[in-house]
């Protein structure tokens, strides 16, 4: 078990009860802030801010998600709240656009207090969201979904020509080029992105939150959509970039305000920070970011796929050797999942061959592949690769439960907590005991969970996909070094990746998939972003993609 | 069991938190109400349950009801473990008596090999229907909700035919078997109703203790009750995990069954298997606990407690046995509010 320290926060409440408005205590705001405090505490007359938060604070059972925070959102810019998971960043939010009460502090919007009762008070009152999962309508159309429950009528029915004509000017004059007719569920993801921010646009809003905006963009349509929204500030409207991407808040942002614990321990002017610094305020420690790692030394072929097809991907191409690690890149949804999953026995094989270690496993069960050599770190770490009701070591015998820890089908609960306390320990887990539910645990502990359990399978062969998403960013750097390390232990690793940026480090090679087929293949040196950028969309020059 | 967030708690501290001890103590309180508002007694009334149930003259009574109820409730929390409901309870527990009024009637062999053979026959016939079921969902893609739900009725229709026609006792007027020949009988504890019948169930119940906590069947099933995507992912395949878990639980409803033709009254009456609703008494148990083996236990205990000591009730004091079927009811309500209320509970604990 590692020492975990004792929660702050919880401490704090049990003490003190309800916050104060008392917001200069405990050193709030801490470190990182230095001279560069330009937003806060001068709210000058002539220019209301478009949002003020003030002294916020919301408990939770167990948590202190925002302890006394202010944020302050100038008319006209672009402020990005940054924080890691579990910083606070989505409370706030939610306190602001009306989804949760406050225990104490004060909203103001465009001078005005305001203290929604549900979004549609927030919506009423000039605010906007565009939540990190859209919320359309896939078998409606493009003007259908921008006017729903504010829809033109006449005679009291709908008026569908107004509709239409409104989301044709609106999308002009904001250039979010986009067809009224056409149906969502047939749209790019960027796309429907700019159809919830057209929806915005049509009920008024003046201030636009944007949870993840660009998790499911390629860089080029990230681009696209920092344009679009500097043409809104440009008129007025202000936006708030919920994010933890630090590249696009470096170029697309005028403001920060960093959380941390449900703090605010840092306020920057983009222009006069650096990433590091950034970083540094939202882990409380310096962090390397983006490192490069040297390419490992490749064996002899483990994984070979052979014109593998099932439903989303199509023929399929790939080898992948011990000791080195093969990176795809792509797009969300371009068949990187079904590609996985079809290797990891979920998902039937149509055509093609698959081979682990010169056994042919194209058509065995899931069980078998795990046999012959397979573990397997999925997408989606909640819905399947772990069951979070269930104990952190319940969690952490899966798989070994039939092969390390029985012996003739009996699985003594004190080999499963041995079993447990072992893997924490060497993982970094942060968890009080291996007794309480995997829900406790943070998202970066129970992806630590989940890669050290596959990892201690000590397979030839390692499926991973979206190794860090939401992971905070201390975690990435030792989940990234775990990989690396097990890379040079001479075992094959196939990364999946939607961070361009984390493909680039890892991996000694990089596959890019497009609308299901493997497109491009670049070795380390030659996979920079532009190019992987542009394989992503579609546009890779078209040359052979050997496996080798 | 694993579930709770106050895994470190003593045991004590986490009964006394637990929804379903709050549940029902709610619920014997509400019922209080009822009395009283009726003119009753509450305490007169519920002196008579306890003492109905628990005392000298009950507890045989309460010990056969709980037989049957905890063989129905282990047959149904089984599957339930996983994530699986089993609704044919009724249709397995039917086929499981008359398989066993079936053998016991026409084996050759001596009384004691008789018994044992009706008693295997009846679990026979319950499991390879459950599994006809579970074949439904894995085949075929019928829910298993269904699938069981549905079945249950043709083999409560079969078991009729059969007592009325076939097996029926010549010149009876009653749709039943004739009586079982001498000694073909599960052996009672002394003079009372209690047969071996408890200890096969209760055996039962350890074992399902036992596999449930220190088995890698019994961890596969518990993962696949709180996530079926997780065990899925890590190879374990649903269909042959539904239809194991099925026969076994179709195997208990049949043993249930064949414990009651095998001992008093000694021969299959239709209807006198389903009527006292063990099935749903039964589920009711299940889901109480969770599914839990020792919460399984109790629980069943618990009702069998309330539907013996109701009826007693009854015969001393002017309160209609309805009432225990009110408190089963208000458990339930309550416990259907268990999140609401454990989330409250857990506030409540930050800020103490």
């Amino acid at each position: 078990m590692t020492p975990q320290p004792p929660d702050p926060a919880t401490g704090d409440t049990a003490a003190d009860g309800p916050a104060t408005d008392d917001t200069a205590a405990d050193g709030t705001p801490a470190e990182g802030t230095g001279t560069h405090d330009t937003t806060a505490h001068n709210p000058t007359a002539h220019d209301t801010p478009a949002v003020e938060l003030l002294g916020i604070t919301k408990e939770f059972p167990g948590t202190l998600a925002n302890d006394r925070v202010d944020l302050t959102v100038r008319r006209g810019e672009i402020h990005a709240l940054m924080g890691e998971n579990g910083a606070g960043k989505s409370t706030l939010m939610s306190v602001l656009y009306g989804m949760l009460r406050p225990d104490a502090g004060t909203v103001r919007v465009e001078g005005r207090e305001a203290g929604f009762a549900s979004p549609g008070d927030a919506m009423a009152a000039g605010l906007g969201m565009v939540h990190q999962s859209f919320k359309l309508f896939d078998s409606l159309t493009v003007a259908e979904n921008v006017v729903y429950r504010a829809e033109p009528r006449r005679f009291g029915f709908v008026d569908r020509a107004a509709a239409r004509r409104r989301v044709a000017e609106l999308a002009e004059a904001h250039g979010l080029h986009v067809d009224p007719d056409a149906r969502v569920g047939d749209l790019p993801v960027g796309v429907r992105q700019r159809v919830e921010i057209l929806k915005l646009l049509h009920r008024g809003a003046r201030t636009l939150i944007l949870d993840e905006p660009t998790a499911v963009l390629t860089p080029a349509e990230a681009d696209a959509l920092f344009a679009v929204l500097r043409s809104l500030t440009d008129e007025g409207r202000t936006v708030i970039l919920v994010t933890h991407k630090l590249r696009e808040v470096m170029e697309g942002s005028d403001n920060v305000t960093v959380l941390r614990d449900g703090r605010v321990v840092a306020r920057l002017r983009t222009a006069d920070t650096s990433p590091d610094e950034i970083a540094a305020a939202m882990t409380g420690r310096a962090v390397e970011l983006d490192r490069i790692h040297p390419p490992g030394t490749p064996g002899d072929d483990v994984l070979t796929v052979d014109g593998l097809s099932t439903d989303g991907v199509h023929d399929a191409q790939l080898t992948v050797r011990a000791g080195e690690i093969v990176g795809i890149a792509g797009v969300a949804g371009n068949g990187q999942s079904e590609l996985i999953e079809a290797l990891a026995g979920l998902r039937p094989v149509t055509a093609g061959q698959v081979g682990l270690s010169g056994r042919d496993i194209t058509h065995a069960s899931a069980a078998r592949r795990r046999l012959a050599g397979l573990a397997y770190v999925p997408e989606d770490r909640h819905a399947v690769g772990t069951a979070p009701a269930a104990s952190v070591a319940d969690n952490l015998a899966m798989g070994h439960h039939r092969t390390s820890l029985s012996r003739k089908g009996v699985l003594p609960p004190k080999a499963v907590r041995e079993h447990a306390r072992g893997l924490v320990e060497r993982f970094g887990v942060k968890a009080s005991s291996p007794q309480v539910a995997a829900s406790a645990l943070s998202g970066g502990n129970l992806q630590k969970l989940l890669i050290g359990r596959e990892l201690a399978h000590d397979a030839p062969l390692l499926l991973v996909e979206q190794p860090t998403r939401g992971v905070d960013i201390g975690a990435v750097q030792n989940i990234h070094d775990q990989l690396i390390a097990y890379r040079d232990a001479g075992h094959a690793v196939l990364l999946v990746s939607a961070e361009l940026s984390e493909i680039r480090g890892l991996a000694d090679r990089v596959l890019v998939m497009y609308e299901g087929r493997i497109v491009a293949s670049y070795p380390k040196d030659e996979a920079d972003e532009r190019t992987l950028g542009l394989a992503m969309a579609g546009a890779a020059p078209t040359h052979s993609v050997e496996g080798a | 069991m694993a579930t709770t967030p106050t895994a470190t708690a003593s045991p004590a501290a986490r009964v006394l938190r637990s929804p379903v001890f709050f549940s029902v103590v709610a619920a014997v309180a509400i019922g209080a109400l009822f009395l009283i508002g009726t003119g009753a007694d509450p305490l007169a009334a519920y002196g008579a349950v306890l003492t109905g149930s628990l005392g000298s003259d009950g507890i045989g009574s309460t010990l056969t009801t709980g037989t049957s109820v905890l063989g129905m409730a282990l047959a149904l929390a089984i599957p339930l473990r996983a994530g699986l409901i089993n609704l044919g309870g009724d249709g397995q527990l039917v086929l499981g008596g008359i398989a066993a009024a079936a053998v016991g009637l026409y084996s050759p062999l001596p009384a004691p090999l008789t018994t044992a053979l009706a008693v295997l026959a009846g679990m026979a016939a319950g499991a390879l229907y459950a599994a006809l079921a579970a074949l439904c969902d894995i085949k075929f893609g019928v829910p298993l909700l269904v699938s069981s739900l549905l079945l249950s009725y043709p083999a409560a229709s079969l078991a009729s035919y059969l007592v009325r026609y076939p097996l029926k006792e010549p010149g009876s007027s009653l749709p039943q078997t004739p009586r079982l020949p001498e000694g073909v009988e599960l052996p009672a504890f002394g003079t009372s109703t209690v047969t071996l019948g408890l200890v096969l169930v209760a055996l039962a119940a350890v074992a399902y203790y036992l596999v449930d906590a220190r088995t890698a069947v019994g961890y596969e099933m518990r993962m696949t009750g709180l996530n079926s995507r997780f065990t899925a992912y890590a190879g374990v395949r649903r269909g042959p995990q539904t239809l194991r878990l099925m026969a076994v639980s179709g195997a208990l409803a049949g043993l249930v069954g064949s414990v009651g033709v095998l001992s008093f009254p000694f021969r299959f009456l239709d209807g006198s298997l389903t009527a006292p609703g063990y099935t749903w008494t039964g589920l009711t148990a299940a889901l109480l606990a969770a599914a839990a083996p020792l919460g399984t236990v109790l629980a069943s205990f618990f009702f069998a407690v309330l539907q013996v000591g109701g009826l007693s009730m009854e015969r001393t004091t002017e309160v209609p046995r309805e009432l225990t079927q009110v408190l089963q009811a208000i458990v339930i309500v309550f416990l259907a509010a268990r999140l609401r209320i454990t989330w409250r509970r857990r506030k409540g604990d930050v800020k103490a």
